[in-house]
């Protein structure tokens, strides 16, 4: 008798009115829920850092050499930086790029990691009621995160692009060699898929970014992932093309919610 | 199941919905969080049998629901499943009211649960529930189970006690039946 409880409830989640009911009640316990996750969640922060960190410790160590490395690259730089960033103000300012410069953004936290171990989906403090929607891009400062899932008054649940469900129109190259694809998610810590791809193979290293094309969902020119892994089959017949989201997805903080809808 | 009994089991699954949002999930070991709901829903069942652990489960069932992105009634039907065949310990000979025991079928059931909730997730479905990762999140759930288990089965029995205590006027056995 529960278990035909059970599937009642299933079934009556997948009718429209009841799934409305049901959303709104989850909200509601989301925004409930909320300041209560924000509080712990900034005193366990660093509990979870030591967490990743011992179970990851030989990735946070070679991250560190890398990141020294880096530094000094950057401190190597520093003195071309001003010149550059006035150069590089001035293009995007010509070229009117959607993610730097035309669009509106929210800052938000996150505050909780995937409630569902089979789903990748973040939690963030801003809802409905910061201007925070249903379908808008989720961006950090290196490139794009997600999309907001669903939004309560004051949080809302971004779905990775790992997540299984995401699928992103990408693409690469330059102007003369310029490629299309879609990148689909394979899951936690899983290279992005590149498939179905139209024009010249991406080459490794290349960065893909949204195309903006696959039904406007995304805006052009957000950055997504770097290409690595191109493996061609020995017949040549198939190719295997992998990227790395070129944020780091286990241990963001801070994320902007781009306040763009895709194009009807 | 009287009305001391819900309250109850409703302060139980309103804190480990809280303790599970707010600190399990933060808790993140390559990508998967220990569960503590599946727990409780697993004890139910080791700790009040098939039929009222089934019950329990539902109930905690519908909780865990609320905060899960998968669809509304999958995760009770899953725990209405995992309480049950936990409660099937309690046929075995022997001391079935041994808090071992209990703690034992409740790491079994939380271990089962996840696995199950996967297959019945995949089977409505729902995108990357039965992959490699499913491996690493039942092992998780499964570590965080040996640690969560006794303060689960402690809960369960706090929370059957209400029910056995009203009718007998002093605490009996979990589980046990009661008469006058």
């Amino acid at each position: 008798m529960l278990v035909l409880a059970s599937i009642t409830v299933l079934t009556l989640d997948y009718h429209g009115e009841v799934s409305h009911g049901i959303t709104h009640i989850r909200n509601g316990v989301r925004d409930a829920l909320s300041p209560v996750q924000r509080g712990i969640s900034a005193a366990l922060h660093p509990v979870g850092d030591v967490f990743a960190g011992a179970f990851h410790y030989g990735a946070v160590q070679s991250e560190n050499r890398r990141l020294e490395q880096q530094l000094g690259k950057l401190q190597a730089a520093q003195a071309e930086g001003a010149f550059a960033s006035r150069q590089a103000g001035a293009v995007l300012a010509l070229a009117h790029l959607p993610f730097v410069a035309n669009i509106t953004s929210t800052p938000a936290e996150v505050i909780s990691a995937p409630t569902s171990n089979f789903q990748y989906l973040l939690e963030i403090d801003r809802g409905t009621g910061a201007g925070v929607g249903p379908r808008m891009p989720v961006v950090s400062g290196r490139g794009l995160i997600g999309t907001v899932a669903v939004s309560s008054a004051s949080t809302s649940t971004v779905r990775l692009v790992t997540d299984k469900s995401s699928s992103i129109g990408v693409t690469f190259g330059t102007a003369a060699r310029a490629g299309n694809a879609i990148a689909d998610g394979q899951g936690f810590a899983e290279p992005l898929s590149i498939q179905e791809i139209s024009g010249p193979l991406p080459v490794l290293g290349e960065t893909v970014f949204t195309s903006g094309t696959d039904g406007g969902a995304y805006p052009a020119g957000i950055p997504i992932a770097r290409v690595t892994s191109v493996k061609t089959s020995a017949g040549g017949l198939t190719t295997t093309v992998n990227a790395r989201p070129l944020v780091n997805l286990d241990t963001i903080q801070y994320v902007s919610v781009l306040e763009w809808l895709p194009q009807p | 199941m009287n009305l001391r009994s819900w309250s109850r089991l409703g302060a139980v699954a309103l804190l480990a919905l809280v303790v599970q949002v707010a600190v399990l999930d933060q808790l993140v070991v390559h990508g998967a969080h220990p569960e503590v709901l599946v727990l409780l829903a697993a004890a139910a069942g080791a700790v009040a049998g098939s039929q009222r652990g089934a019950m329990i489960g539902f109930v905690i069932g519908l909780v865990a629901d609320l905060v899960l992105p998968t669809p509304y009634g999958l995760s009770a039907l899953t725990y209405v499943l995992v309480a049950f065949a936990a409660g099937g310990v309690r046929a075995l000979p022997g001391d079935r009211d041994g808090r071992s025991l209990q703690v034992a079928t409740c790491i079994a059931g939380a271990a089962g649960g996840t696995l199950c909730f996967a297959v019945l997730g995949d089977l409505l479905g729902q995108p990357g529930m039965l992959d490699r990762q499913g491996a690493v999140v039942v092992l998780v759930v499964t570590v965080g189970a040996l640690v969560l288990a006794f303060p689960s089965v402690a809960a369960l029995r706090w929370v059957v006690q209400g029910a056995d205590r009203s009718v007998t006027g002093h605490a009996i056995p979990s589980g046990g039946s009661a008469t006058r």
